[in-house]
């Protein structure tokens, strides 16, 4: 064979971008495959949950010690970014596997798992990301994908309301994001995250204002994207409008990338920046622990709760940013790890009752569910309960983790602060709770039951107690995934 | 001359025209559409100030990518759009009012 030369060096560490591939590639075939399959037929769906197992196995394969670097510096491989794109896979793959029953009747369904699928390659390039263009790119991937996904339900308004106020806030969070950048790229001349916090540390008090300018416009994009307070505005909406898996999953996946995203930035960019991103950072916090706590009280529908709780759930994660510190770090991972099972739980449990969307969405829907079927009442309890941070069961270590480490990096009375309002965030789960076991059912419950939705159910029921007796796997396996971070 | 300063205050004047017709918009849907474009080129103004004054390639690069999302975003929101207005048969901001609370 003649000896052939590329016209550029190939590229370092490809092999690391094998997932990305995996999933780009079958995501087209799956668009190709799914012309030919028969309506109604869920092989797409399999197809696609297939796609994601591949991707994950071979994510988990090429892990390795070493912090990785592909394409100049653009694309970064280390255990950080496994353990996240883990995360992102499982958030999909419940979404996925939650769609199964509730979107079998909307026309050419196929479409909707290969959606989530570009979803999930945008997710996994953000959270490689190393670099402002890629990081960008991903990111829209992701929203274009999840802006289609809420707009699902083509017959339903609420579902097409929701995506149009969404992408309408979406747009405007991501032309902000730009700005930020630009500005930041114009003062360290650079779009590499390592480079640009060198570059950074070096810079000049005149260009302190410009700094500042692209701190507070990147800051609040990235907000947007994980609904922090006050960029929260289209979470309710959006929440409540989409279909039910697809909240499931918006409710995970893209804040797991968002976050990883953000620490990266912190990590990378800004520690010479660090007082102002800190207080910055403080003020959003405390506004989103207030308002997502506050106005999830005043919810009557379930779904849109669970918005303000997301909410308020993100404002606690921030505080592991605020820290800073490598347990803060680990905690935010460790506090993502344990939200997903839950929220994946809870919303399995509102697909069941639905029944065409009018069951199972009002919080007196759950009235009397524990007469009924005790089974789905004792795993909704345990699921809120541990939402609500009771101790021993999953989601109060997830606080544990965070909040500790805060306290360590001397935010004492921000923690202080969080713990009086996870106490008030306790009220609207324990409503719920009581619903369900001390009130008399109101309508007759017609479940839609399927037992992947039920799969979910044991799956998130059995990980919140295991996790709440044994925290300290989970607990050691997030602190392991730091390495290249800090 | 026309020097950076100049472009960045361009580049500040068209991101705020499209923030304040964002905000004050109260008629319909398309000129949101056009607001969040103006956006957008108000940053591609700035990176490729930004990247002439720094002499540095990659800022015009970003460039392309961003025109590139820019237009498929623009497809995602007016399909979107459409599929809005079967429904309702109105693209007024006052008629997208289901969701509250």
């Amino acid at each position: 064979m003649a000896n052939v030369t590329f016209p550029f060096p190939f590229p370092e560490h490809l092999i690391t971008l094998l997932p990305e591939m995996i999933v780009a590639v079958l995501a087209m075939a799956l668009l190709l495959i799914d012309v030919f399959i028969t309506k109604g037929s869920k092989i797409t769906a399999y197809l696609a949950i297939l796609t994601t197992m591949i991707a994950a196995v071979a994510t988990w394969s090429l892990q390795s010690s070493e912090v990785l670097v592909a394409f100049y510096g653009m694309f970064v491989f280390d255990a950080f970014a496994v353990y996240s794109k883990m995360l992102i896979f499982a958030g999909t793959a419940f979404g996925m596997i939650l769609s199964l029953e509730y979107m079998k009747k909307e026309v050419n369904i196929g479409e909707y798992y290969i959606l989530m699928l570009f979803a999930m390659l945008g997710m996994m390039l953000m959270v490689s990301a190393n670099n402002f263009i890629i990081m960008y790119l991903g990111l829209e991937l992701m929203a274009l994908s999840v802006y289609v996904l809420v707009a699902y339900q083509r017959e339903v308004l609420r579902s097409n309301e929701a995506a149009l106020k969404y992408f309408i806030l979406g747009a405007l969070s991501s032309c902000m994001l730009l700005y930020g950048i630009t500005f930041l790229y114009g003062v360290t001349g650079s779009f590499n995250f390592a480079e640009m916090g060198h570059a950074l540390q070096n810079a000049d008090d005149s260009s302190h204002a410009a700094v500042m300018l692209g701190l507070v416009f990147m800051i609040a994009g990235l907000g947007f994207k994980v609904s922090m307070a006050p960029f929260h505005m289209w979470t309710p909406d959006a929440y409540e409008g989409a279909p039910t898996p697809v909240t499931a999953f918006m409710s995970v996946a893209p804040k797991v990338a968002g976050f990883a995203i953000l620490m990266r930035v912190v990590a990378d960019l800004l520690p010479a920046v660090q007082h102002e991103y800190e207080t910055i950072l403080t003020i959003l916090a405390v506004l989103t622990i207030v308002v997502g706590n506050l106005a999830a009280i005043a919810q009557r529908n379930i779904k849109r709760m669970l918005a303000y709780s997301t909410v308020g759930h993100v404002g606690f994660i921030m505080m592991g940013l605020i820290a800073g510190t490598a347990d803060g770090f680990s905690g935010i991972l460790i506090y993502l790890s344990i939200y997903l099972v839950m929220t994946m739980g809870v919303f399995a449990i509102i697909i069941l009752m639905n029944r065409e969307g009018i069951q199972g969405e009002l919080l007196d829907d759950f009235a009397g569910l524990s007469k009924v079927r005790p089974g789905y009442a004792l795993a909704m309890g345990l699921l809120l309960f541990s939402m609500a941070g009771i101790p021993f069961l999953g989601g109060f270590w997830a606080k544990y983790a965070v909040f500790m480490a805060a306290v360590e990096a001397g935010h004492l009375y921000l923690v202080l602060f969080a713990l009086l309002f996870s106490a008030v965030g306790a009220f609207y789960y324990l409503r719920v709770v009581k619903y369900i076991y001390f009130d008399d059912e109101r309508v007759a419950f017609n479940f839609v039951e399927s037992k992947p939705i039920q799969f979910t159910v044991i799956v998130a029921a059995i990980g919140v107690v295991l996790i709440g007796v044994f925290p300290s796997p989970l607990m050691d396996l997030c602190k392991q995934a730091l390495g290249g971070l800090v | 001359m026309v020097g950076l300063s100049q472009y960045l205050i361009v580049a500040a004047a068209l991101f705020s025209l499209g923030v304040i017709g964002l905000f004050l918009n109260r008629k319909n849907v398309i000129s949101i559409l056009m607001c969040i474009e103006l956006m957008l080129l108000a940053v591609n103004i700035n990176l490729v100030a930004f990247s002439h004054h720094l002499g540095d390639l990659a800022g015009q690069i970003f460039v392309f990518f961003v025109l590139t999302v820019a237009a498929c975003e623009v497809a995602v929101g007016l399909a979107i759009l459409v599929s809005f207005y079967r429904l309702r048969r109105s693209i007024e901001i006052e008629d997208i009012n289901t969701l509250q609370g």
